[in-house]
């Protein structure tokens, strides 16, 4: 046998591998306008970047070889403006996609070498679930479990997962452990099928109300961000990584500085009334301090009365937790604790710094909140807190009343605290106490309650609080962004090469 | 055309209405406002369309989840 025979070999051997499922398989899908396995890869990386691996791994079952071209999972390395990553694309068109013992194999690996050599892990997912029958049986579950690992998160590096399709099984497991999701319109994550949910459950399922993108987006908070296309996706995994260092012992990247940023600061005055009981919405202010275009909103359509954002600063990547007065009146519920706290382990993981704009009237009480926990989720989100290490500048804009005081930074919650002059600082509403107090109601007793009112009411202002040296500037709310970026400046971790201590990197991943 | 429900997202009393049977709205716009927490706050329209129903008044306590406003969209 010649050197050619074998080559011709590796070139059929090849061919056949890259045809993934068949044409027909292929044609029905780009017939719906969604990309296949392999162009998904290919609009992600840079050109002629991608390395794969695993391109002739096929099921371990002699009978399923031929059917079951890179087993159904591809994988490789390659790199994303210029930095590397590893990759997992999942490949409806070979046997769903499903979870088998040798792709399982290519999944661990990528893992490993992600965390190993510090690059992001991306995970495109569409996939069925578990492969039947290899999983039938007592067999097929001594097939499982042999990675005592596979769902430990410890951070070394960021997770990226796109839902981009129907999404059972590992595409599920894996979004649930990302640091970001984007889903596109369509698709579908949830534990089982609605087929099989709905022969378990012997009721009608729809499919989008199991697992859709108002489910995750709105009410489970699973998903970051909604698209429309596979494409819209990809850009969004793109942009998102811009944000973030390659893994957790290097700073972010720092970008060009864009012009006109500091003409967009001073249009703050204008934007938030100064009486604090008009709303107004507070992404205009995380925009008019960001660098232009700069700003990537996480959980956009959940526990919408605190907004969460990646932003950059003079070209640094910062993560800002803002109370949204638009929703809620800024009243933190319980979803809003919950993505408060997944922001801030998420922030500290990757050596981010953060900065907390507040304008907020208390937690939401009730009880809805109640039946939800909420007082743990108060008291996750302090603990979470405590143990950030990376800098933290509090900004009262408004209001700052309650406990809430505390989780938004107050106080030596943050490395330091800034004060608008509007800053209205207290534990309730004077009118309010004087009920909870003395039990006296306006319109029984006005002329006591006044009385009473006068007596409770303290000095709330941002001055008060500046005499006292629990907020060490008062500032012009047009001068923000200037502020936010020379204090930013004073407290990076110049000792640890800007590097903190993760202390929250085997956090949940979601709550 | 479908009817939306526009709901409120908290509970309090309502403050103002912001709008008449018959007046078109874009979405997100204010229709309500709620008085709650010591803030006047915006039920806003989920989708565009035309008001087709007023189910609250000045006054009238309102719970988290409870539709203010229909719109035909």
């Amino acid at each position: 046998m010649t050197i050619e025979t074998k080559l011709n070999e590796l070139v059929a051997r090849k061919k056949k591998a890259l045809a993934m499922g068949g044409e027909e398989k292929i044609a029905r899908r780009r017939a719906e306008g969604h990309l296949n396995a392999r162009e998904r890869i290919d609009s992600l990386l840079d050109k002629d970047t991608y390395v794969e691996s695993g391109l002739f791994a096929t099921s371990h079952l002699p009978e399923a070889r031929e059917k079951t071209p890179a087993d159904g999972k591809i994988a490789g390395f390659g790199k994303i403006g210029g930095r590397q990553v590893a990759v997992v694309s999942n490949d409806m068109t070979v046997m769903g996609a499903s979870s088998s013992v040798v792709n399982g194999k290519k999944i661990r690996h990528m893992r490993e070498v992600a965390s190993k050599s510090g690059m992001p892990l991306i995970f495109l997912g569409e996939s069925t679930g578990a492969r039947m029958p290899d999983r039938m049986g007592a067999q097929g579950r001594a097939i499982l479990g042999q990675d005592p690992t596979e769902y430990q998160r410890l951070r070394q590096s960021p997770w990226v997962s796109a839902l981009l399709g129907s999404c059972y099984g590992s595409s599920t497991w894996y979004a649930c452990m990302s640091d970001f999701v984007v889903m596109r319109k369509g698709a579908q994550m949830a534990v089982a099928s609605s087929r099989v949910t709905s022969m378990a459950i012997k009721q009608p399922v729809d499919a989008e109300e199991l697992g859709g993108w108002k489910l995750h987006s709105e009410t489970t908070g699973l998903v970051d961000l909604v698209v429309d296309s596979d494409e819209q996706a990809i850009a969004a995994i793109k942009r998102y990584l811009s944000y973030l260092p390659s893994h957790h012992n290097e700073a972010a990247p720092v970008q060009e500085v864009v012009a006109g940023a500091d003409e967009n600061s001073k249009r703050i005055a204008d934007i938030v009334p100064a009486d604090g009981s008009k709303v107004y919405d507070v992404r205009k202010v995380v925009e008019a301090i960001a660098d232009p275009g700069s700003v990537f909103e996480t959980k956009a359509r959940f526990g919408k009365s605190l907004a969460t954002s990646l932003i950059r600063l003079n070209g640094r990547t910062v993560g800002v937790l803002a109370n949204n007065p638009m929703f809620k009146g800024g009243a933190i519920d319980v979803d809003a604790c919950n993505k408060a706290t997944s922001f801030l382990v998420f922030c500290d993981s990757f050596n981010i710094p953060i900065v907390f704009l507040v304008d907020q009237p208390g937690f939401l009480i009730g009880i809805e909140g109640e039946r939800r926990a909420a007082p743990s989720k108060i008291i996750n989100w302090m603990n979470a807190l405590s143990l950030v290490t990376v800098p933290k500048i509090s900004v009262i804009m408004r209001k700052s009343y309650g406990q809430a005081y505390l989780n938004m930074g107050g106080g030596r919650n943050s490395d330091e605290v800034i004060c608008w002059p509007t800053a209205d600082l207290g534990f309730m509403a004077p009118e309010v106490s004087v009920n909870v107090l003395y039990g006296v109601k306006k319109e029984e007793d006005p002329a006591r309650y006044e009385e009473l009112l006068q007596q409770v009411t303290r000095d709330t202002s941002a001055w008060n609080l500046a005499a006292l040296y629990e907020t060490q500037d008062v500032i012009d709310p047009r001068d923000t962004r200037s502020c936010l970026i020379s204090l930013l400046d004073v407290h990076r971790k110049r000792l640890g090469s800007e590097v903190g201590r993760h202390l929250l990197s085997n956090w949940p991943t979601s709550y | 055309m479908a009817d939306t429900k526009v709901v409120s997202e908290v509970t309090g009393s309502v403050w103002k209405v912001l709008v008449a049977v018959g007046d078109s709205v874009e979405a997100d716009t204010p229709v309500i406002l709620i008085e709650s927490m010591k803030m006047e706050i915006p039920v806003l329209a989920p989708d565009s369309g035309v008001v087709t129903e007023i189910l609250v008044s000045v006054g009238d306590a309102v719970s988290d989840g409870q539709s203010v406003v229909t719109i035909k969209s």
